[in-house]
């Protein structure tokens, strides 16, 4: 009979008219993401060897390692930046560091008012404040730097601006 | 009861005494009275627009599962002052290439015409603000005038997109206007007027729509391509005419034509409440809150389909008006007439 | 040779301007009225071009009559920015080509690289890329069905798909960290296993995307008006859509029963049994319809996969700086939208030479030019919209 498929629909409609909604209230109520979801970076700098792997997998040149030799010949990282706005998230970096230094988070909420804030920087445990002159920082970036342990949480770079500090060692 | 249903009549004669005893000539009174029902009726329209913006926005997120808005004040009651706010606060461009006249009356027309209907609807008895005795016939002549102003702001906006979305208009209102009318004759044939207030008096027995339904369902789907509501939106078809005939506008302009859209809705859906589901008559409640309510079931009804259906084809929906509504529609006028003269023959010779 | 009367007035028999120039020729007074044709842009900001896509149409009043495809809006170079990357650096790359398919983009590119290194493949690994693969699939079927009932209006259709596909993200997102680009097929296997529980949500999953299906099958396949406006609008014949070298649902639409998953088997499908969906009438609706049939049969597929998974690793590691040996490869898989190919050309080096993409989408609107003349603008929307394009993989 004609209008039945109409029908259907409407009653279909009306049912889901009835139904509990989907709709999560977020930020009340937050996403029950599984473990492995990509969100943002985690990085543990007591782990790290400066190996550069990680740099040299990323596609998209995100990662800058600068380290400085110290005793025995052996690397120290100095700071480890990541430039999260190019970044895919596409897990090559984790994938490549031997020590699982550098590992996904699941928290997702990365948006920033500046553009500055989207790079990322982790002081390494060979961290010379006074030895390496830090850049120019870009107007408006001017904040007081942050005491920070080596494993701590990220955030933006307080004192760093986008793009290269000078390193006294070979960057990766 | 009797009082809360007589309610604005005691305070409208109250006023009338009052400059009846200031010594106001008669003239001078019912100037003052038409000037206090236009303003009731335009803040009428007005609470109305916002009330439709609100539950069309939480009806919708209902029907999709959602929640829709519920930030902006106590389940987003606010939300359509928030819309309101922001239209006003754009700016109001106007392509250089525009009929510059045509473009900006367009919206006015539209608006206005939509406001003087909302002067023929009976909310009570006695309770129009324009009571006339042809009151139905005026108040379809005056809806297809809208058309006008599509047209102008299809053809004054100098852009290809308004121009076809003004051009399905015309085509579409115009024709949908003649199973529009017929099935409402049907409802003239009963109750034996074309005042509304008689209609909805006549209907103190029964719903017209009892005695109509295959009036009412002409009506509801020809009162859906009058307002050019899905599923007969192609007019301002947002997935092929970009917006149709109000691509061009923004701001306060804009706004006017989204409120005159939804103002409309309101307005044939008491017209549609009127004629069939028996207007302001209904036992125990007073006779406006009657009124709204049923207002409120065909807004409800017309947004159900609006968001269940998806958009017909215009050449396929001339077809469907030509082919199969108006015949459809004479033969529920042969059916009445058929359907009177046995009723009478009946209670006459059963007496 | 077939006779296209491309931009011509004439469309088929029985289309608008065909009654209009038979009207003309009967009446005298309307054969002296005097109309223009013109051109109109539907595109590329258009909400209904499914990305940037641009269609410079000739019109005669609403009817079209010839039609033009004009893209490259969002053309990033991918192609080129493969001589520069490693073969693992790029393959993050290869999801951003078809978005809405992104592993079954993964998986032809490791594929091609398999081929050319000569590198085996674990089986649990092709067990779960099966698996990935149809869940892909599946959430990218969504994606057109809803986009075709919101081209058409039908809002509240257009939600319900994108909640069952909400489900398949939530799996994807289990699996590899990522909902849309997943970086997780490669070139050995699949960078990671399945996590705990996984069949358990699976299986949660499918009872609500049955039910969402269902819903969104009683909304829309029985509707008469969307049946008005699919049925008999924009028919493909199957020796036209040979001609014009259409793939993939489109094709098995018109009634070419052809499928790489069965006709040139990759993987372990040879192993697995399902059906191909294959209707006759090539119209839009057929195209819609078929989608939603390659639903139920990727969910046949996923849990045959999970029922049948062996154990073992699931990766082949390739060395850092993987160099093949010089030669080209072209390898082929069944994606979601046709025959998605990876040509690639290596001269020894850790770079590609040359990498080329044969994308599905790019193949299939090369039959609009043909097609278009005779509808309607609201034709051509319904039309475009079944042909499931995704600019992404159409300008690289």
């Amino acid at each position: 009979m004609f209008g039945i498929g109409l029908v259907q629909g409407l009653y279909t409609t009306a049912k889901r008219f009835l139904m509990k909604k989907v709709t999560q209230a977020y930020p009340e109520v937050l996403p029950d993401l599984p473990p492995r979801s990509r969100g943002s970076f985690g990085f543990d700098a007591d782990e790290c060897i400066s190996c550069g792997l990680c740099a040299e997998a990323c596609p998209n040149g995100v990662i800058k390692v600068d380290y400085f030799l110290g005793e025995k010949n052996r690397r120290v990282l100095e700071r480890y930046s990541m430039n999260l706005g190019y970044c895919l998230f596409c897990g090559l970096c984790v994938e490549a560091c031997p020590k699982s230094a550098i590992f996904f988070k699941t928290d997702f909420d990365l948006a920033c008012y500046r553009k500055d804030d989207t790079l990322f920087t982790w002081r390494g445990n060979g961290y010379r404040p006074s030895a390496a002159p830090e850049s120019t920082p870009t107007a408006g970036a001017a904040a007081p730097p942050v005491a920070r342990t080596a494993a701590s949480e990220p955030g933006p770079a307080a004192a760093t601006a986008a793009g290269a500090a000078p390193s006294a060692g070979k960057g990766a | 009861m009797q009082t809360l249903n007589d309610l604005f009549l005691i305070v409208a004669s109250f006023f009338r005494g009052i400059m009846g005893s200031l010594g106001f000539p008669p003239l001078l009174t019912d100037a003052v009275m038409g000037l206090v029902s236009f303003v009731a009726v335009a803040a009428l329209v007005t609470v109305n627009i916002i009330v439709i913006l609100w539950v069309d926005r939480r009806v919708a997120s209902f029907f999709q599962e959602r929640l829709g808005p519920n930030r902006v004040g106590p389940f987003g009651l606010l939300q359509s002052v928030n819309d309101a706010a922001k239209l006003i606060g754009k700016e109001s461009i106007m392509p250089a290439a525009a009929d510059k006249r045509v473009y900006k009356l367009a919206p006015v027309i539209i608006f206005t015409v939509t406001m003087i209907l909302y002067g023929f609807l009976p909310y009570g008895r006695g309770m129009s603000p324009v009571n006339m005795n042809a009151g139905l016939l005026f108040f379809i002549a005056l809806s297809s005038t809208s058309t006008i102003a599509i047209l102008m702001a299809g053809w004054g906006s100098n852009n290809k997109y308004s121009l076809l979305g003004g051009m399905r208009t015309v085509a579409q209102v115009i024709s949908y206007e003649i199973p529009l009318a017929f099935s409402m004759l049907g409802v003239v044939m009963l109750s034996g007027s074309l005042n509304l207030g008689q209609i909805s008096e006549a209907q103190r027995g029964i719903w017209f729509v009892f005695l109509q339904p295959l009036a009412f369902f002409i009506f509801l789907v020809s009162a859906l391509a009058e307002l050019a509501r899905s599923p007969f939106d192609m007019t301002e078809a947002e997935q092929e005419l970009i917006a149709g005939y109000h691509t061009e506008y923004t701001g306060m302009r804009f706004a006017l034509f989204f409120m005159a859209e939804y103002a409309n809705l309101f307005c044939v859906a008491a017209l549609g409440a009127t004629l069939f589901l028996g207007g302001w008559s209904g036992p125990i409640l007073p006779g406006y809150i009657w009124f709204i309510g049923k207002t409120w079931f065909m807004v409800l009804v017309i947004l159900w389909l609006r968001w269940t259906f998806p958009r017909a084809r215009i050449d396929k929906m001339m077809k469907f008006n030509w082919k199969f509504l108006i015949p459809l529609s004479i033969l529920n006028i042969l059916l009445t007439g058929v359907g009177i003269k046995l009723y009478q023959y009946f209670t006459t010779v059963g007496r | 040779m077939r006779d296209s009367s491309i931009g011509s007035a004439d469309g088929a028999a029985g289309s608008v301007t065909a009654v209009a120039a038979e009207a003309r020729a009967a009446d005298p007074a309307l054969d002296a009225l005097q109309t223009e044709e013109y051109t109109l842009n539907l595109g590329p900001q258009h909400p209904s071009t499914h990305g940037v896509y641009h269609a410079k149409l000739r019109l005669n009043g609403e009817s079209i009559v010839g039609c033009e495809n004009v893209i490259g809006y969002l053309h990033r170079g991918m192609e080129k920015l493969a001589e520069s990357r490693t073969y693992a650096q790029f393959a993050p790359y290869t999801a951003r080509f078809d978005y809405l398919a992104g592993v079954l983009n993964n998986w032809g590119y490791a594929m091609a690289l398999e081929k050319l290194g000569g590198i085996a493949v674990p089986e649990r690994a092709e067990y779960i890329r099966v698996i990935v693969a149809e869940l892909q699939r599946i959430a990218s079927h969504l994606v057109m069905l809803s986009s075709m009932v919101i081209d058409l209006n039908a809002v509240t259709g257009w939600m319900y798909a994108f909640t069952a596909r909400e489900g398949i993200l939530d799996l994807l997102e289990a699996v590899s960290g990522s909902r849309m680009n997943l970086n997780y097929i490669v070139a050995g296997g699949v960078t990671e296993d399945l996590p705990e529980e996984f069949e358990a949500k699976v299986k949660r999953t499918f009872e609500d995307l049955h039910a969402r299906l269902d819903d969104f099958d009683r909304l829309v396949s029985g509707n008469e008006i969307f049946l008005g406006r699919t049925r008999g609008i924009g028919v493909i014949e199957s020796g036209q859509a040979l001609e014009y070298g259409m793939t993939g649902p489109n094709l098995r639409a018109s009634g070419v029963d052809l499928d790489l998953r069965k006709d040139a088997p990759y993987g372990i499908y040879d192993k697995l049994d399902f059906d191909v969906p294959v209707l006759r009438g090539g119209d839009s609706f057929d195209r819609y319809h078929i989608r939603l049939l390659e639903i139920h049969e990727s969910v046949r597929l996923v849990e045959e996969a999970m029922a049948g998974l062996p154990q073992g690793p699931v990766r082949t590691k390739l060395p850092k700086a993987w160099k093949p040996a010089a030669g080209e490869v072209f390898e082929q898989i069944e994606s979601a939208r046709g025959i998605q190919g990876y040509h690639i050309v290596s001269d020894g080096s850790a770079k590609p030479y040359r990498m080329h993409l044969r994308s599905p989408s790019f193949v299939n609107i090369g039959v609009l030019p043909e097609l278009a003349p005779g509808l309607t603008i609201q034709d051509f929307v319904a039309t475009l919209a079944s042909l499931d394009i995704v600019l992404g993989e159409i300008d690289r």
